[in-house]
């Protein structure tokens, strides 16, 4: 593991200021896998259910949790599962062996995206000014979970209990969602950690 | 922009987030090998291009990428209802 190199390992770090008003945090090598299935069938939901722990999340952009692992609502019949770093292969494969004879898919997407967490004091201004969906407090409550855009590239947002985002990017879009940020948060101040 | 319900994420997204995907409700021949040049090439080239009400497939291609119907007046470009597949309109200005 030692020749790992996070999505964002790259980027230059500004110097630290004093008060930033958004920090950005990449929550590195989580394992990603994404989950099909039909939430109709009691077989397919029950036997997900025991392996995670955590029931599917039904209800659109709703989402769940269990200690290291969440559960993100795609769409009617998709599920992004978030789990602790390098467990992923393992859960994989205990979720192949729960659905061994279903109609059912998982594919590893761990290398191709990952997560970063905005928080701050102006993260909702930043927010407003970076995706199109209406991220005010209001419209996004503490566990929802939104398909969206952010800057023209796609993101998964997440909203913590913290009032911080979590987002899921691609990879190859990490650099310019990177460039995005740091422009976008001149005003406010950046700190990366 | 436009501002459109998708029937899958059941709220009001941003039309950024949607790629529109032409002439909703055609149904593939049955029994294709039967059909003359020009009915194949009516189903497969040749989209109704009205003025007015107009039933269409967008997909949420930023969102849950799942493909809906819309019924969109090409005039004014209202969007009277969307729906997912697989159901009929309810808008349809008279016309079954």
């Amino acid at each position: 593991m030692t020749n790992m190199h996070s999505p964002l390992h790259h980027i230059e770090v500004p110097a630290s200021v004093a008060a930033a008003g958004v920090v950005m945090r990449e929550d590195k090598y989580r394992g990603h896998l994404n989950l099909r299935g039909n939430p109709q069938d009691e077989a397919f939901t029950s036997a997900v259910a025991k392996t995670l722990g955590v029931a599917l999340p039904t209800t659109p952009n709703s989402s769940a949790e269990n200690g290291t692992t969440r559960v993100y609502w795609l769409c009617p019949n998709e599920w992004l599962l978030l789990v602790a770093e390098g467990t992923q292969g393992q859960v994989e494969a205990d979720l192949r062996a729960a659905l061994a004879d279903q109609h059912i898919a998982i594919t590893d997407l761990s290398s191709g995206q990952t997560l970063v967490n905005l928080s701050g004091a102006n993260i909702d201004e930043l927010m407003l000014k970076s995706a199109v969906y209406d991220c005010h407090p209001s419209n996004f409550p503490v566990s929802k979970v939104v398909q969206t855009t952010f800057a023209k590239t796609g993101a998964v947002i997440y909203k913590c209990a913290d009032g911080s985002f979590d987002l899921v990017i691609r990879r190859s879009f990490s650099d310019y969602f990177f460039l995005w940020v740091a422009d976008a948060s001149e005003e406010y101040g950046l700190q990366v950690v | 922009m436009l501002h459109i319900y998708c029937p899958y994420c059941e709220e009001m997204r941003e039309e950024e987030e949607f790629s529109y995907s032409g002439e909703a409700h055609i149904a593939r021949p049955t029994d294709p090998e039967s059909l003359t040049d020009a009915q194949w090439g009516d189903y497969v080239f040749f989209r109704t291009n009205p003025r007015g009400l107009h039933h269409e497939m967008w997909n949420h291609a930023a969102g849950c990428r799942r493909y809906f119907n819309a019924t969109r007046n090409t005039q004014t470009y209202e969007i009277h209802e969307t729906y997912k597949m697989g159901e009929q309109p309810t808008v349809t200005g008279g016309k079954p």
